[in-house]
């Protein structure tokens, strides 16, 4: 079986443009759409070096070089929002990270085509809900005046400080996230496990390999290129663990728990008109983010994985 | 490690914009603080209206302040004050803070407004939830419509100073005096309100609402449920008789929860100013009073007691309504707005017997004077763009000449109900919304941009106007202008974060609702001082105190 010729030599751009031509008309929207609200936003990015005055315009503002990341560096409550961050990206990483994979694996066994269905439209349905909802629903049954609490009250029993807990705050978010996320973040596990081929399963069924064996040499490593994208994406996101869920909840554990970057941002930068100084910890967020993506990618690499793009 | 090469760097960026700026070619100072003489010759005169006589007249307290003017019935002869049509068939665009369903654009209320008027006014109310957010982008890009209202809780983060002159127009040559005599309805908005739109000694802004008895807010109570255990408002006198009465109705196994938070109308009753005081001669921030952390660690401890309800002490404050309505929280503080007709609807709603009830003001050693703030006579200012001609500003002042017609006038019923027979009918003497009237009217959209001065009212529900009216005369002594009252000042943007302190306000907070000790507080607010309160204070002593005085 040969192989076509236009296969093997690489066609000159003009006949690859005529090929490509509807692909890349499709492609189109999606390249505007990051041209205008992801690229040019970022000359917006100058603010950061300003004493930025709405009024005066970027252009007429007074430059203020690096002051602004002076100011960040020397505020006490950037750091504690800095810890806040990656303490909170590491205990989730640790505790909900694995989950969706878990579920991934336990529906890939589930037989029966509706079952599966139904059990996967349930766990993916809270996704959809806002962050108010699944917050207040959570204070409902878990808050002070919720249902535990007043059946625990109406047993004579001590009640259990849940919600407002600034110490045990991390796991009440944590269970949130998994409440609301880990159903919808099978959806990329569960199409790599459809990619496995069943024959591999079926040959290593005759060669006499139990349930376990199977799930750990044939549907692992079919698993892996995806997990290991997924992991270097999530470290690049680390330092954003969220906004609205922290907002809506830093008035019941105070700021010391839960701000993080994005509400501190807000908080000292868009709240208070200080534009310049919220510029400058987004710019710093921005860069270690990129640091972070670049390092696990790399890692990636070296561990012979694809990452975010192939070698 | 200093840049000095990137500063050096930037210097060059920042030589060449002038060059780039021609686009923008934006201004840069800011109207200042208004001098008194400045503000005498710029203020309107005060001609107040007689066209219609309310049922309970207004009560004069001390220090300028007076309860309002309260209505049992909505007047029978809607007399007009308004001849003709104000308009001359202009075309204008407004935008006004909505807080609640936005009405489909063109629909019936506006074109017969339009009509009314006669000028196309194109409404377009922006959420108000986050239109704090939205003027910014409007000014940053000189794009603000013809009519815009600014509530004045917002002046700094919107920078009015500095739109003043700039991109909103001055009113001066216009209203200053006795040329506001034009505009009858507008010359019976009294004096303080016109002030807190003045800036750099010049009349920007058009007042809605306005009243002299502008307070913080009040520390409701569920009156129908107190009077059952036979309990009365006037039992309260001091902090000590309030600490009791929560745990006399904190019952947590049943549900029920004597305190949602009160805080921010309370602390005043420790003899706490509501940002500035001048004592001996110094001005002085509240947070450095020493009573301003008894207030503080009374709440505390009324937290720490158990006696706020777990929702509000977990910052849940979307649904504390529901908790009052349902009688799960019996006393709670909130805006003097909260005492309306609506809230005797969704109250009674929830309960048949549901009456709101205030306590009066007191001190909380319940031996002095309870004395309270005045607040600025208005918070909701609207302006003009700078843009138009005069002649346009002229018609646009007559159209707001008839927004301000009096309560129960022809115009004031026609911008507050619409059509009679198409957006109300009058039932039993009420204006009661049709179908329509509920869908395009009741939403506050024109009385945002211009409105007479405030009048209790709550057709249909009498028992709320005579409750909130022998509240208003009960306190109105306790009334006093507080330092800076009904002043505008400019500050510099580099004061802006200490100005708003959030990390004390978060810090104080944590404290009410039982989180964090006092000291905590205290050591958030030695913190603050040396990263730019002391600097705060050290510039508001210079730059209003000392060249303007107190504005007492």
């Amino acid at each position: 079986m040969s192989t076509p010729r236009s296969w093997q030599e690489r066609p000159g751009r003009r006949i690859r443009l005529r090929r490509d031509r509807s692909l890349l008309i499709m492609v189109v929207p999606a390249v505007v759409l990051l041209l205008v609200f992801n690229y040019a936003p970022l000359f917006g990015l100058l603010t950061a070096f300003q004493y930025y005055d709405p009024l005066a315009g970027v252009w007429n503002s007074d430059w203020a070089g690096f002051d602004q990341f002076h100011r960040l560096f020397a505020d006490p409550l950037f750091w504690g929002a800095l810890k806040n961050t990656l303490y909170l990206s590491l205990v989730q990483l640790v505790l909900f990270f694995p989950i969706p994979i878990a579920l991934a694996l336990l529906l890939n066994s589930v037989l029966s085509g509706r079952m599966r269905n139904f059990i996967q439209s349930v766990v993916y349905l809270p996704h959809f809900f806002s962050w108010v909802l699944v917050i207040t629903i959570f204070q409902q049954l878990l808050g002070g005046a919720g249902a535990l609490n007043q059946f625990l009250r109406s047993h004579d029993l001590q009640t259990w400080d849940i919600t407002t807990n600034p110490s045990t705050f991390v796991l009440l978010v944590t269970s949130q996230v998994v409440w609301k996320e880990a159903g919808w973040g099978i959806v990329v596990f569960l199409a790599a496990l459809s990619a496995v081929n069943p024959g591999l399963y079926e040959a290593a069924a005759v060669d006499g390999a139990g349930r376990f064996r199977r799930m750990w040499h044939i549907t692992l490593p079919g698993l892996r290129g995806v997990i290991v994208l997924m992991l270097v994406l999530r470290l690049g996101n680390a330092l954003s663990v969220g906004f609205e869920q922290f907002l809506i909840q830093r008035d019941a554990v105070g700021h010391e728990s839960a701000e993080v970057l994005d509400t501190y941002a807000f908080y000292y930068g868009i709240a208070t008109a200080d534009y310049s100084l919220g510029a400058a910890a987004g710019l710093f967020k921005s860069v270690i983010s990129l640091l972070l993506i670049w390092g696990a990618n790399k890692l990636a690499h070296c561990f012979g994985e694809d990452g975010l793009y192939r070698r | 490690m200093r840049p000095e090469l990137n500063r050096r760097s930037f210097v060059a960026i920042a030589a060449a914009t002038p060059l780039l700026a021609a686009c923008g070619g934006a201004a840069r100072q800011k109207a200042g603080t208004n001098t008194r003489a400045g503000l005498r010759a710029a203020l309107p005169s005060y001609v107040p209206s007689g066209s219609v006589t309310p049922d309970i007249p207004s009560l004069a307290g001390g220090a300028g302040a007076a309860t309002d003017p309260a209505f049992l019935a909505y007047p029978a002869s809607r007399v007009a004050t308004v001849q003709g049509t104000p308009g001359r068939g202009g075309s204008y665009t407004a935008v006004t803070p909505l807080w609640g369903t936005v009405p489909p654009a063109g629909n019936s209320f506006y074109e017969a407004m339009d009509k009314a008027l006669g000028v196309t006014l194109t409404m377009k109310p922006a959420d108000g939830n986050n239109y704090n957010t939205v003027v910014p982008t409007m000014t940053a890009a000189r794009r603000l419509p013809d009519w815009i209202q600014l509530p004045t809780w917002w002046n700094s983060i919107f920078n009015v100073g500095g739109l003043a002159g700039t991109q909103l127009a001055d009113l001066t040559p216009y209203l200053a005096g006795d040329k506001i005599k034009r505009y009858p309805n507008l010359a019976a908005i009294p004096t303080g309100a016109w002030q807190t739109g003045a800036w750099g000694d010049k009349l920007y802004g058009i007042p809605s609402f306005s009243s002299d008895f502008v307070i913080a807010g009040a520390v409701f109570h569920r009156r129908d449920v107190l009077q059952a255990k036979g309990i009365t408002a006037d039992q309260v006198r001091s902090a000590d008789d309030l600490m009791n009465l929560g745990r006399e109705l904190t019952d947590a196994k049943r549900g029920v929860w004597a305190f949602d938070d009160v805080w921010t109308y309370l602390f005043p009753a420790w003899d706490v100013p509501l940002t500035w005081d001048v004592r001996d001669g110094r001005l002085i921030h509240k947070y450095e009073m020493p009573q301003f952390f008894e207030a503080l660690d009374w709440h505390h401890r009324m937290a720490r007691a158990g006696y706020l309800h777990p929702d509000a002490a977990a910052g849940q404050n979307a649904n504390a309504d529901t908790r009052f309505y349902s009688g799960k929280v019996l006393i709670s503080g909130g805006g003097s707005g909260a005492w309306n007709l609506a809230d005797h609807q969704s109250g009674t709603a929830a309960d048949k017997d549901y009456r709101r009830g205030a306590f009066d003001f007191f001190a909380a050693d319940g031996t002095s004077a309870p004395r309270v703030a005045m607040g600025p006579s208005t918070n909701v200012i609207s302006y003009l763009n700078n843009r138009l001609k005069p002649d346009q500003i002229e018609e646009l002042l007559a159209v707001a000449d008839y927004l301000a017609a009096p309560f129960g006038s022809a115009e004031y019923t026609m911008v507050n109900f619409g059509v009679e027979g198409v957006h109300f009918t009058m039932k039993d003497g009420v204006p009661t919304a049709t179908e329509d009237g509920k869908k395009f009217v009741q939403a506050m959209t024109f009385p945002f941009l211009a409105s007479p001065p405030a009048v209790i009212s709550n057709p249909g529900a009498g028992i709320v106007t005579r409750d909130y009216a022998a509240w208003q005369a009960a306190n109105v002594k306790a009334l006093y202008k507080p330092v800076f009252w009904n002043t505008n000042i400019s500050m510099p943007q580099s004061l802006s974060a200490a100005s708003a302190a959030q990390a004390v306000e978060d810090a104080i907070k944590d404290c009410y609702h039982g989180r964090t000790k006092v000291s905590e507080v205290q050591a958030a607010v030695s913190t603050w001082k040396t990263g730019g309160g002391d600097r705060l204070t050290q510039w508001m002593t210079d730059n209003v105190l000392s060249k303007y005085g107190t504005g007492q």
